[in-house]
């Protein structure tokens, strides 16, 4: 009996302990929160037609089930790039360009450990819905957890175009052009320089939005210096981002571009960064021409002029240097000059007594 | 006569002397090395093209259609299709793109233009007439044309118009058109883009495993010691225009007590009511760390980027891609302090992170 006494004492001993010693975390298996979706999904569809397609949904997480809940919410811009601003609230009204009323997802879907789901989805446009670009989005919802003070949920989110073809409002305003720097936060326009020390990498323009349609312009910019040298970009939306309906949108574009390969998931994934252009310092001129428009419309076209100086540091003592040598031997041609048309020594005291 | 001659130096060039120094002068002369350069042409107008069908490598009908503008005589039309719309530069044929089997089928306004010449991606049209254009919208319709594969580059005709019969010598007008072919249902073509999510207190940089822990107890608020705990979430994708993260939920709340978020990046201050997050590694308090993987293109938002300095706000991105980015692990650290006259309770909340797309 003793003995079972001293063995019940030292498990209660270590239970007490493990709990006060315990991480802070706590230790529970409620789902998985890792999923692949796919981001964005693009359609055309005609009034009074529709198109049904289907949504990939893995489980990465090798252990547990993946719970997920969807739903279609609406989204704008979040600024001048390219982040969705998710409208989570349940009872939000439906925008303009909402696809809610259209668009028709499972409510839910649980996919077991380390599997893939095929989900149907469809989108149907009533007869006589007016052309234009309309985007929501789906979300795809983890459970929330229960217990602790913090808890985390995951979701992901898969953002929906549909254009109505016919013909639309497209109308797109230059607001500027010029040399960029994502570092630069101040400003109207946040990231434009007109000079820097610092050595070009990208050229951004800025496009504000009136029309009725998403917009992904194309087109080239040419860099041009002192000596008409040029320097080609000749694709300025590598990305092919668009500008939502009503937002001014800031494009950017590296000047020079290396492309790497690397494996994503299985495929081959290709990733482009900004490299050194070699630039030498002093003034560019940034020549824009963009052309966009939908299928039908006009092709519109926009073009724009910038500028910039690229000045480091060792330019600018370098220039000074040279300005002062230059402005020396002009000084001694000058007053060489002088003392040949007037004499040596010219002074205007002279002047004063000659006179 | 010399008199004269002083006298006018000295009006002209003593009077000034104090602005016009020599010196001066000389620097202006050698700024003169600083001359700046400038550019103008006649477009086609009213330009658009028609695609018949947007599904990549449908054979289809393109239409064209434009105003011509100079009132010259025109006698041969060239459609030259390049990814590229400006008319100067080299010109890269669309993937999959084939126009050599093309049938010019309908023809509006200038009429009487028949096919010179077709080849992959450039048609010339003539015509005998060499009668001025007329001032309205003249249309082209060709059929038999197969569009490109690529659903991630759009693809322009450059026009030009010219008065000779096979569209050589001087362009009257120019102008290009431009088009894109969308993503059909069920291309298999094509790698599908990808965003990769994963979240939880601890997981492995490519997500295929988690700790499946997904809440923390941080222990008990007081006045004088900050609570911290961390989470961590792993995200990638090959889609080209990135993905961003946003954080969304209340703050800590005890019913109607609430500590708020911090609104602004902020050291964390023990004894004041304050909530923050951030996604670097910290020293006051020792917590988190730097976002581990091998692009750098992935990074935490501005805000919630900086060591030692807290924020929340609901809604905020504090990650993201502009690009491509492969997988990228980011350690999320949560500060809590708390002011002596916090009132009593438990206090939770529920953050939820989301990966989305950009676009």
């Amino acid at each position: 009996m003793k003995r079972f006494k001293s063995i019940a004492l030292a498990a209660f001993a270590v239970f007490v302990a493990v709990g006060l010693f315990a991480p802070t975390f706590d230790a529970s298996a409620e789902g998985s929160a890792s999923l692949s979706i796919t981001p964005k999904k693009n359609y055309i569809v005609e009034p009074g037609k529709s198109v049904d397609d289907t949504l990939v949904i893995r489980n990465l997480d090798s252990q547990a089930p993946l719970n997920l809940t969807l739903r279609v919410v609406d989204f704008t811009y979040t600024n001048n790039g390219g982040t969705p601003k998710i409208n989570l609230a349940p009872d939000a009204p439906e925008t303009t360009w909402s696809l809610r009323s259209f668009l028709k997802v499972p409510e839910s879907v649980t996919i077991p450990a380390g599997q893939s789901r095929t989900l149907d989805m469809s989108i149907a446009i009533p007869a006589g819905h007016g052309a234009g670009s309309y985007y929501s989005a789906i979300v795809y919802s983890s459970g929330a957890s229960e217990g602790g003070n913090v808890g985390l949920s995951a979701s992901g989110v898969s953002l929906v175009f549909v254009t109505i073809p016919g013909t639309v409002t497209e109308k797109l305003n230059l607001k500027k052009v010029g040399l960029y720097n994502p570092n630069v936060t101040n400003g109207d326009l946040k990231g434009y320089q007109f000079s820097t020390e610092h050595k070009p990498m990208e050229i951004g323009y800025t496009l504000e939005n009136k029309g009725n349609v998403t917009e992904a312009p194309v087109g080239t910019i040419k860099l041009k210096d002192l000596f008409g040298n040029e320097t080609l970009i000749d694709d300025v939306n590598p990305t092919g981002s668009l500008a939502l309906i009503g937002q001014t949108r800031t494009y950017t574009t590296c000047i020079k571009k290396a492309s790497q390969n690397a494996d994503f998931q299985g495929s081959t994934a290709r990733g482009t960064t900004c490299v050194d252009p070699g630039l030498w310092p002093g003034y560019y001129s940034v020549s824009l021409d963009l052309f966009y428009g939908q299928n039908g419309n006009n092709t519109q076209e926009i073009v724009g002029k910038g500028s910039f100086w690229y000045l480091p540091w060792w330019f600018v003592i370098a220039v000074i240097i040279i300005l002062l040598v230059v402005a020396f031997f002009i000084w001694r041609l000058v007053v060489k000059i002088r003392n040949t048309m007037y004499g040596p020594r010219f002074k205007k005291s002279s002047l004063r007594r000659r006179r | 006569m010399q008199h004269r001659l002083l006298r006018f130096h000295v009006s002209a060039f003593m009077k000034w002397r104090h602005l016009w120094s020599p010196e001066l002068v000389a620097l202006l002369l050698a700024m003169f090395v600083f001359v700046l350069p400038a550019s103008a042409s006649t477009r086609l107008e009213d330009r658009s093209l028609f695609t018949q069908s947007n599904i990549p490598d449908a054979v289809t009908s393109y239409k064209v259609s434009f105003r011509y503008m100079t009132p010259s005589p025109v006698s041969s039309v060239d459609f030259l299709v390049c990814v590229n719309p400006i008319p100067y530069e080299a010109c890269v044929t669309p993937p999959g793109f084939d126009a050599s089997q093309a049938i010019l089928s309908d023809q509006m306004g200038e009429m009487g233009y028949s096919i010179l010449s077709k080849s992959t991606n450039h048609i010339v049209l003539t015509r005998a007439s060499t009668a001025l254009p007329i001032n309205t919208l003249s249309s082209y319709t060709f059929d038999n044309i197969k569009n490109p594969s690529n659903t991630n580059q759009s693809f322009s005709i450059r026009l030009r118009t010219h008065a000779s019969s096979d569209a050589t010598g001087v362009q009257t007008d120019f102008g290009s058109v431009k088009a894109q072919m969308t993503e059909g249902v069920n291309i298999e073509t094509q790698v599908p883009p990808m965003l990769v999510f994963c979240l939880a207190q601890q997981v492995e940089e490519n997500c295929t495993s988690t700790n499946d822990t997904y809440y923390t107890n941080m222990g008990t608020l007081d006045s004088e010691s900050t609570l911290v705990a961390r989470s961590q979430m792993a995200v990638g994708t090959n889609a080209t225009a990135g993905f961003a993260i946003t954080a969304v939920g209340i703050p800590l709340a005890a019913g109607t007590s609430v500590i708020d978020g911090i609104e602004s990046p902020t050291e964390s201050a023990p004894g004041t009511n304050q909530f923050g997050i951030n996604l670097v590694a910290n020293s006051a308090p020792a917590i988190g760390d730097d976002p581990e993987g091998t692009w750098t293109n992935a990074l935490p938002t501005p805000d919630y980027g900086i060591p030692n300095q807290y924020k929340y706000v609901s809604g905020d991105v504090i990650a993201e891609s502009p690009n491509v980015s492969l997988m990228k692990k980011f350690t999320v650290s949560y500060i809590v302090n708390a002011s002596p006259y916090l009132r009593a309770g438990v206090y939770t909340t529920t953050i939820t992170y989301i990966a989305s797309g950009r676009f």
